[in-house]
C-alpha cells in the first residue's frame, strides 16, 4: 500500500493506493503551525473511512510520498536560517544587482528587493579563476579563516559559497568547504558548483544561498516527519516530491532542500500527462490546478513536461531566482476565493486579491464580506449550498447574494445573476491570459491541447476557459481535486546532474564532451545502484543546453544516445536542435552552427508497477438531488440536471446544462457541452460552443 | 464610492464588464507580439536589453494598448507613425507592412526600426494598426554605433531613413528594400533575423485582432476603444483633481560634448498642474535651438519624455493610452533642441541622453508641489560599463563588436520608498537586463575584475537614490577598444524636496603598473594587455531631507558598507553606537542642530 500526501495552503490531500491499484482520496485541513499534524490527520480520516486503527493502516504501507510547501513558506515568511555568503572579491554585490529587469515601469511604490543574504553577512574572498580554469589569483586562506571568525561572532547558522568559474575549476570552493568543516564544524554549507554547476554566477549564487538557508529547517522537518511516521506505525520508505517532477528519499531532500521549493505544483503535470494519455490518447495538454487563492498552469508538450530556467521565489523581477530549472508552472492570483470589485471608473476587477481560506468567501459564513468567485457560482446555482465538500460545509447563499448585489451588481447597474456571471467571465479571462502566456513561451497552440482541470474549484469555469482557448476537450480526472497527490503517486525516483562544458559545433570537442557525458553517466549509475535499487525499471536521459552563436538564452535538447561518437551523431544533434528551436520560437537557422554550454543527465527509476489510476468504487454518500435551478448567460435560469460524479456510467452521455458533483468538486456543464465518463473515471467534456 | 462609480457608469454608458474583458484581450495580444519578438530576435539589444515595444492603435491612430516596455518607446510616436502611414498610403490593403524609422515623421530615432501592419476587415476597411518597434544592433550609421552623438546632421549620422515605406504587399516581401538594407547595415544577417522577428510579431498581432473581431464583431471593438479612452481619461481626471494646483520650472543640463555649447545643453521644463480643469501642462519651448550634434530630440521623444516625468509622478494604476494622454498637454517649439526637429537635424541619440534631461526635471518639479508625489532625478547614461567593445578574439581568430550591459544603477528616490537600484536611466525604467560576468568572459577575450556599488554615492534623502556602480574590466589575451558617451560627469542627478544629488559618473584607465589615468566623457579608448578601464555610473537623486530618514534605514546602509559612519553623521544626522546600532540621544541632538 502507498500513501501520497500533498500539503497545500488550505487542504492536505491524501491518496491511498491499495495493493490492487485502486485509489482512495481524502482531504484534511492544513495545519500551518505544525504541518505534519495535518499529514497525520489525513491518514486518520482514511483510517476512519475503513473503520480501522491509524496504526494498522500505516503499518500496511511501504511507500509514503510527501509534497510540501514547508520550504517555500519558510522563505516567504522569513523563517530561514541566518545565512552567510562567500564570494569572489570585487563581486560582493552580486545578490544586489541580480540580473536587472523590472516590471510595471511606472510603479515607484515597490521597493527594490533586498539581497537574499544581507550585504553585512557577505564576505569577499581574494581569489580569481578564469573562464578556462586557470588561476589568476590564488585563494587567500587567511581571509577565509578571518571571515569564519566574523561569521561565528554574528551567529551564522548556514553558509553559501559562490566563486566565479567554480564550475570549471572548483578547487577554491572545495578548499573553502574544507576550511568551513574544520573551523565551523556542524554548520551546514552549500558550494555552488556542487549544488548547481551552471554558468551565470548570479543564478549559482542565488541557488546556493537559498539552499543553505533552508538546510537547518528542512533537515529538522524531514527528520521529524520520518520519526513521527515511524512512531505512528509506518515502517516503509519516506519519499519527498521535488520541483523537478520527481521524488527522492526524504533524507536526500534534506541535503539539497532547494529542490523542495516547488514540491507540490510540480506534480500536477505528471498526473495531467497520465490522464491525457489514458483518457484522450493525447500527448499535449494544458494542466490547470485551481485552488482557493492561486491558479497554477503547467504543460505537457509531446509527452514531455517542459521546464524553465527562470524560476522566481516570488514575483518575477521583485524576488531572487532559484537559479534552478524546474517544471514550468505559471501561477497567478485567481481561484475560488478571488475577490470581485468595481473601481471608481466603473470597471469590474476580479482578483488578484483573495479572501483566502480565512475568512474565505462570504458564503462560508466565517466573516468574509467581499464577494468572490465561489459566491458567484453559488448565486448562479452552480454550487449546491447543502452539498459543498460533500455537505461538510453549509454555504450562505443569501449572504453571497447580498455581497454581489451591493458590491458588484448595483455599481455596474446589473442584475445579481448578470453580475455573478460577469465575475465568472472576468475570472475566466484572467485564467485564460495566464495560460496564453505560458503556452506562447513554450510554443504550444492551445487549440491542439487537452485542458486538464485539476483542483477543487476547476469545474466552476473550465468549460468556458477551454472554449476561449479553442481547446476542444476538457478532462476532469476523478482524482482531480488532489491532482498533485495523484501525480506524486505516479512519479519516478529521479536525480538530475549537470556539467558545464563549452563546445561549438564548428570545431566540436568530441573527447571533452564524451568525458563529460561519461562522468555524468557514472553519477547516474551510482544513483540506480543506490536509492534506485529494486526499482521496476530505470533509465538515463541526456540533454544539452545549447544556442545559436550570439543568442543569450539556451534551449534544452535531448540527446539520442549516451555519447556523441562521431560526425553523424553530431549532425543528428544539430538537426534536433534546429527542430526544437523551430517548435519553440517558430523560426530556425539550419545553416548556423550551435554552441553547447552545459550537459545534463536525468536518471529516473520507476517505483510503481501499475499504470492505472482509478478511484475505488464507493457508495455515493449524502443526498443526491437530480435537478437544480441554475443560471447561464445564454439561457437565463434553467432546470439543470444534477449528476453524482461517481455514479455516471461509461455509456452515459450528459448534455449541458448539467452539474456533475462529488464530495470534492462540482463540474459545471453549460448549454452546448457534453460529457462522458472514461474508463479511468475521468469526466471527458466536449466543450462545444454556446448554443451549439 | 460605489455610488460615484454607478453615476459615472450610467452617465457615460460604460460597460464595466466589457471594459475588463476586452482591455485584457488587447493587452494579451500585445504580450503575445512582444513574446514573439523577444524570443526570435537575434541581437542582444533586443533579447538582453529588451529595447523594443509592441502596441495597437485604432483606425484613427490613437494608442489603444501597449505591452509592458521601456516608456520612452511608446507613449507618443506610434500614433504619429500610423498617421504618416495613412497619409503616404491612402489605400491600405490587407497584407501590407511598412518599415518606419523617420524621426521627422513620428519615430523616436533612426535606430528604432518599426514595422506597422494595418489590420483590414473583410470589406477592406482599415480597423486597427499593429506596431512592432525594436532598436537595431546597427542602422547603417557612418560609424559603428547606433548612438552617433557628435554627428552634425543626418547626413553625417548616416542612418538609412524609411518614412513609412511599404516592405510587404499581399504578405510578400519587397526584396529591393531588403537588399538595400543588406548593403548598408552592418552584420546584415543579424539585421535580417531581427527584421523577420518584427514582421512575425506584427503579423501575430494582426492575426489575433482578426480572430478577436471574428468572435466579438468590429463595431463592438470600436465601441470598446471609445469607452476605454473615456474610462482612462476619467481615471486621469480623478487623479489630477486630487493634485495640488501650481507651476514649477526646473532645469537639468546635459554635459557638454563636441557639437554642444560649452556649458552643455540646459533643458528648462515648466510643469503646471490645473486640478480644476483636470489638466497637466509641460512647456519645453523656452529652450535653445537644435544643435549640430546627434543629441536633438525627435518630436516623439520630446513628448514621451515629458509624459514619462508626469506618469512617474502620479498613481501608476492610470492606464496609459490616448484617453489619459488627452489630459496631458506638452508644448513644443519647431527647431528647438527639445522640440520638433527640422530635417536634416540629427536625432541619433534622441531616446536617452537629452530625453532624460526632460523627464527628470518634470518629475522633480512635480515633487516640489507636494510631498508624496513626483520623483527625484534618475542618473544619466552611458558610462563605459555600457560601452561598445571591439577587437580581435585570438581564441577563435575572429573580430568582435558588442555593447556591454555590465553595470547600471541610477534609480531615483521616491515619495515612500528608496530607489529601484537598477533603473539604468529614466526612459528605460529598469526594463534592461544586466550581463552575466561569466557569459561576457566566455564570449569575449576579457576579464571583469569588479562590479560593485560605490560607497557614499547615493543621493541622500528621506528616501535615497541609487548608489553608483563601480565596474572594472580589460582585455585578456590581446587588446581592446571601448567606445562610450557618458553624461552625468559634471551634472549629477539632482534630488528633490531637500534630497541631495547622487554621485557623478567618472571613468579612468588603470595601466599595467596600476597607475590611474583620467579619461574624457566621450571617447574611443584603446586598452592594451594588462590595462583596465574603470567606469563609475551615476547615482540617483534623493527624495526629501536626509535628516528625516528613518535612522534604522541609515544604519542598514552603514552595515551594508554603502554609507560610511562619517556620512551617516554629517549628511543624515545619525550617530552610531560602537556596536553599530542607533545612538538615539546623539542622533536627536544632531538632527536638532541641523534644523536649527
Amino acid at each position: 500500500m502507498r500513501f501520497a500526501v500533498d500539503t497545500g495552503g488550505t487542504f492536505t490531500d491524501l491518496i491511498v493506493e491499495e495493493d490492487d491499484g485502486a485509489l482512495r482520496m481524502y482531504k484534511a485541513e492544513t495545519t500551518p503551525d505544525d504541518p505534519i499534524r495535518g499529514v497525520l490527520d489525513s491518514v486518520q480520516i482514511a483510517a476512519d473511512d475503513r473503520g480501522i486503527d491509524r496504526r494498522a493502516l500505516l503499518a500496511k504501507g511501504d511507500l509514503f510520498i510527501h509534497g510540501t510547501t514547508h520550504a517555500i513558506n519558510a522563505v516567504v515568511t522569513g523563517n530561514t536560517a541566518k545565512t552567510a555568503f562567500l564570494v569572489t572579491k570585487g563581486h560582493g554585490d552580486m545578490l544586489v544587482f541580480r540580473e536587472g529587469g523590472r516590471i510595471e515601469p511606472f510603479n515607484f511604490t515597490v521597493p527594490y528587493p533586498d539581497p537574499y543574504v544581507p550585504r553585512w553577512l557577505t564576505y569577499e574572498i581574494p581569489e580569481r579563476v578564469l573562464y578556462d580554469g586557470r588561476v589568476m589569483a590564488e585563494l587567500d586562506e587567511r581571509a577565509v579563516i578571518e571571515a569564519i571568525g566574523k561569521m561565528k561572532t554574528e551567529g551564522v547558522k548556514a553558509v553559501a559559497v559562490c566563486l566565479l568559474w567554480s564550475i570549471v575549476n572548483p578547487a577554491h570552493e572545495t578548499r573553502i568547504g574544507a576550511l568551513l568543516e574544520q573551523h565551523m564544524p556542524g554548520v551546514p554549507y552549500t558550494l555552488s558548483h556542487v549544488l548547481n554547476p551552471t554558468i551565470r554566477e548570479y543564478r549559482r549564487a542565488s541557488a546556493a544561498t537559498i539552499d543553505a538557508s533552508l538546510k537547518p529547517l528542512m533537515g529538522v522537518y524531514m527528520r521529524t516527519l520520518a520519526s513521527r511516521l515511524k512512531d505512528a506505525g509506518f515502517a516503509g520508505r519516506t519519499l519527498v516530491v521535488t520541483s523537478q517532477a520527481g521524488v527522492i528519499d526524504a533524507e536526500h531532500g534534506a541535503e539539497a532542500p532547494i529542490h523542495l521549493l516547488n514540491s507540490g505544483p510540480s506534480m500536477a503535470p505528471v498526473a495531467g500527462r497520465f490522464f491525457a494519455r489514458a483518457d484522450e490518447a493525447a500527448e499535449t495538454a494544458i494542466v490547470a490546478d485551481t485552488g482557493g487563492t492561486t491558479y497554477d498552469v503547467s504543460l505537457v508538450r509531446k509527452g514531455r513536461i517542459p521546464w524553465t530556467r527562470e524560476t522566481w521565489l516570488g514575483t518575477p523581477f521583485r524576488s531572487p531566482v532559484t537559479g534552478f530549472p524546474s517544471v514550468d508552472v505559471k501561477s497567478i492570483g485567481a481561484g475560488g476565493g478571488s475577490i470581485a470589485s468595481v473601481d471608481r471608473g466603473g470597471m469590474l476587477h476580479v482578483g488578484p486579491k483573495s479572501a483566502g481560506a480565512v475568512p474565505g468567501p462570504v458564503a462560508y459564513g466565517r466573516g468574509g464580506t467581499e464577494p468572490t468567485v465561489t459566491d458567484a457560482s453559488l448565486v448562479l446555482g452552480h454550487l449546491d449550498p447543502d452539498f459543498f465538500l460533500g455537505g461538510a460545509m453549509k454555504l450562505d447563499i443569501e449572504g453571497a447574494r447580498r455581497a454581489i448585489r451591493d458590491k458588484v451588481a448595483t455599481p455596474l447597474g446589473l442584475g445579481v445573476e448578470q453580475a455573478a456571471d460577469a465575475i465568472l467571465k472576468v475570472a475566466t479571462e484572467n485564467m485564460v491570459q495566464a495560460i496564453m502566456s505560458i503556452t506562447v513561451n513554450q510554443g504550444i497552440d492551445p487549440a491542439e491541447a487537452v485542458l486538464i482541470g485539476g483542483g477543487g474549484a476547476a469545474g466552476l469555469n473550465s468549460v468556458w476557459i477551454a472554449r476561449r482557448l479553442g481547446c476542444k476537450q476538457l478532462l476532469v480526472p476523478e482524482v482531480g481535486a488532489a491532482l498533485s497527490a495523484a501525480g506524486a503517486l505516479m512519479s519516478d525516483l529521479t536525480a538530475h546532474h549537470t556539467a558545464h562544458h563549452f563546445a561549438s559545433s564548428d570545431k566540436f570537442d568530441f573527447d571533452g564532451v564524451n568525458r563529460t557525458l561519461e562522468a555524468l553517466e557514472r553519477r547516474c549509475r551510482a544513483f540506480i545502484d543506490g536509492p534506485g535499487k529494486g526499482a521496476q525499471q530505470s533509465r538515463i536521459e541526456f540533454s544539452v543546453e545549447a544556442r545559436y552563436p550570439n543568442q543569450v538564452w539556451e534551449i534544452e535538447v535531448p540527446l539520442r544516445g549516451l555519447r556523441l561518437e562521431n560526425a553523424a551523431a553530431l549532425a543528428a544533434l544539430l538537426a534536433d536542435f534546429h527542430k526544437a528551436h523551430e517548435e519553440i520560437f517558430a523560426v530556425s537557422d539550419p545553416g548556423s552552427s550551435i554552441e553547447a554550454v552545459s550537459w545534463g543527465a536525468r536518471v529516473s527509476c520507476t517505483l510503481r508497477a501499475s499504470d492505472d489510476a482509478r478511484l475505488a468504487p464507493g457508495a455515493a454518500s449524502g443526498r443526491t438531488a437530480t435537478r437544480r435551478r441554475a443560471f447561464f448567460a445564454e439561457t437565463g435560469f434553467v432546470d439543470a440536471a444534477v449528476k453524482r460524479f461517481e455514479t455516471i456510467k461509461s455509456s452515459e452521455v450528459i448534455a449541458g446544462p448539467a452539474l456533475v458533483e462529488s464530495a470534492f468538486t462540482t463540474v459545471v456543464l453549460p448549454p452546448g457541452s457534453r460529457a462522458v465518463r472514461r474508463a479511468s473515471g475521468s469526466l471527458s467534456v466536449e466543450v462545444g460552443q454556446p448554443g451549439g | 464610492m460605489a455610488t460615484a462609480a454607478k453615476q459615472m457608469a450610467s452617465a457615460s454608458g460604460f460597460d464595466g464588464v466589457r471594459l475588463a474583458l476586452l482591455s485584457n484581450r488587447f493587452e494579451g495580444i500585445c504580450r503575445k507580439m512582444a513574446n514573439t519578438l523577444l524570443r526570435t530576435a537575434r541581437s542582444g539589444v533586443i533579447n538582453i536589453a529588451h529595447d523594443f515595444s509592441c502596441s495597437i492603435l485604432t483606425a484613427d491612430c490613437e494608442l489603444l494598448a501597449v505591452a509592458e516596455s521601456l516608456p520612452i518607446h511608446v507613449l507618443v510616436g506610434p500614433d504619429q507613425m500610423a498617421r504618416t502611414m495613412k497619409e503616404f498610403h491612402p489605400v491600405l490593403k490587407r497584407g501590407d507592412a511598412f518599415l518606419h524609422n523617420s524621426p521627422y515623421h513620428g519615430c523616436s530615432h533612426p535606430a528604432d526600426h518599426t514595422i506597422l501592419v494595418p489590420v483590414i476587415d473583410d470589406e477592406g476597411r482599415h480597423r486597427f494598426t499593429v506596431l512592432a518597434k525594436a532598436h537595431q544592433a546597427d542602422c547603417g550609421n557612418s560609424i559603428p554605433t547606433t548612438y552617433n552623438g557628435t554627428a552634425r546632421d543626418v547626413y553625417e549620422e548616416g542612418a538609412l531613413i524609411f518614412p513609412a515605406v511599404r516592405v510587404q504587399r499581399d504578405y510578400k516581401m519587397n526584396d529591393d528594400i531588403v537588399r538595400m538594407c543588406q548593403m548598408r547595415i552592418r552584420v546584415p544577417e543579424q539585421w535580417w533575423g531581427d527584421f523577420l522577428a518584427m514582421i512575425g510579431s506584427a503579423r501575430i498581432g494582426e492575426r489575433e485582432i482578426l480572430a478577436l473581431a471574428n468572435e466579438i464583431g468590429w463595431d463592438t471593438l470600436s465601441e470598446f476603444a471609445t469607452q476605454w479612452f473615456d474610462y482612462s481619461e476619467a481615471r486621469m481626471v480623478e487623479v489630477i483633481k486630487a493634485l495640488p494646483k501650481g507651476r514649477v520650472t526646473r532645469t537639468s543640463t546635459h554635459d557638454p560634448i563636441p557639437g554642444t555649447p560649452a556649458g552643455g545643453i540646459p533643458v528648462n521644463a515648466t510643469v503646471e498642474i490645473k486640478p480644476e480643469a483636470g489638466i497637466i501642462e509641460v512647456d519645453l519651448r523656452d529652450n535653445i535651438d537644435s544643435q549640430p550634434c546627434g543629441l536633438n530630440m525627435s518630436e516623439a521623444c520630446a513628448r514621451s519624455a515629458a509624459m514619462i516625468g508626469v506618469y512617474n509622478s502620479i498613481d501608476h494604476r492610470v492606464p496609459k493610452n490616448a484617453g489619459s494622454h488627452r489630459r496631458l498637454k506638452v508644448h513644443l517649439r519647431e527647431g528647438c533642441v527639445v522640440g520638433i526637429p527640422k530635417h536634416p537635424t540629427s536625432c541619433s541619440v534622441a531616446t536617452t541622453n537629452v530625453a532624460d534631461r526632460i523627464s527628470n526635471p518634470v518629475q522633480a518639479a512635480m515633487a516640489e508641489l507636494r510631498d508624496g508625489i513626483g520623483l527625484a532625478e534618475c542618473g544619466a547614461t552611458f558610462p563605459p560599463s555600457l560601452g561598445v567593445i571591439s577587437g580581435v578574439d585570438r581564441r577563435y581568430g575572429r573580430r568582435y563588436v558588442n555593447q556591454l550591459l555590465l553595470g547600471t544603477t541610477g534609480g531615483a528616490g521616491a515619495p515612500a520608498c528608496d530607489a529601484w537600484m537598477t533603473i539604468c536611466h529614466v526612459g528605460n525604467a529598469g526594463m534592461i537586463r544586466m550581463d552575466s560576468i561569466e557569459i561576457d568572459e566566455l564570449r569575449f577575450p576579457m576579464v571583469i575584475t569588479a562590479r560593485a556599488l560605490q560607497p557614499d554615492s547615493e543621493g541622500a534623502g528621506t528616501f535615497r537614490g541609487a548608489l553608483s556602480a563601480y565596474v572594472e574590466y580589460g582585455p585578456f589575451g590581446g587588446t581592446m577598444e571601448v567606445a562610450y558617451v557618458s553624461d552625468g560627469c559634471i551634472n549629477a542627478a539632482q534630488g528633490t524636496r531637500g534630497g541631495l544629488k547622487g554621485g557623478a559618473s567618472n571613468q579612468y584607465k588603470i595601466d599595467a603598473e596600476g597607475r590611474q589615468h583620467p579619461l574624457p566623457a566621450t571617447g574611443v579608448i584603446p586598452l592594451g594587455e594588462g590595462e583596465r578601464i574603470v567606469a563609475i555610473s551615476t547615482g540617483g537623486g534623493g527624495y526629501g531631507p536626509p535628516t528625516l530618514r528613518e535612522p534604522e534605514r541609515v544604519v542598514a546602509d552603514v552595515r551594508s558598507g554603502w554609507v560610511t559612519p562619517e556620512r551617516a553623521r554629517q549628511v543624515y544626522g545619525v550617530a552610531l553606537k560602537p556596536d553599530g546600532g542607533v545612538d538615539s540621544a546623539a542622533t536627536a541632538a544632531l538632527r536638532r542642530a541641523s534644523m536649527g
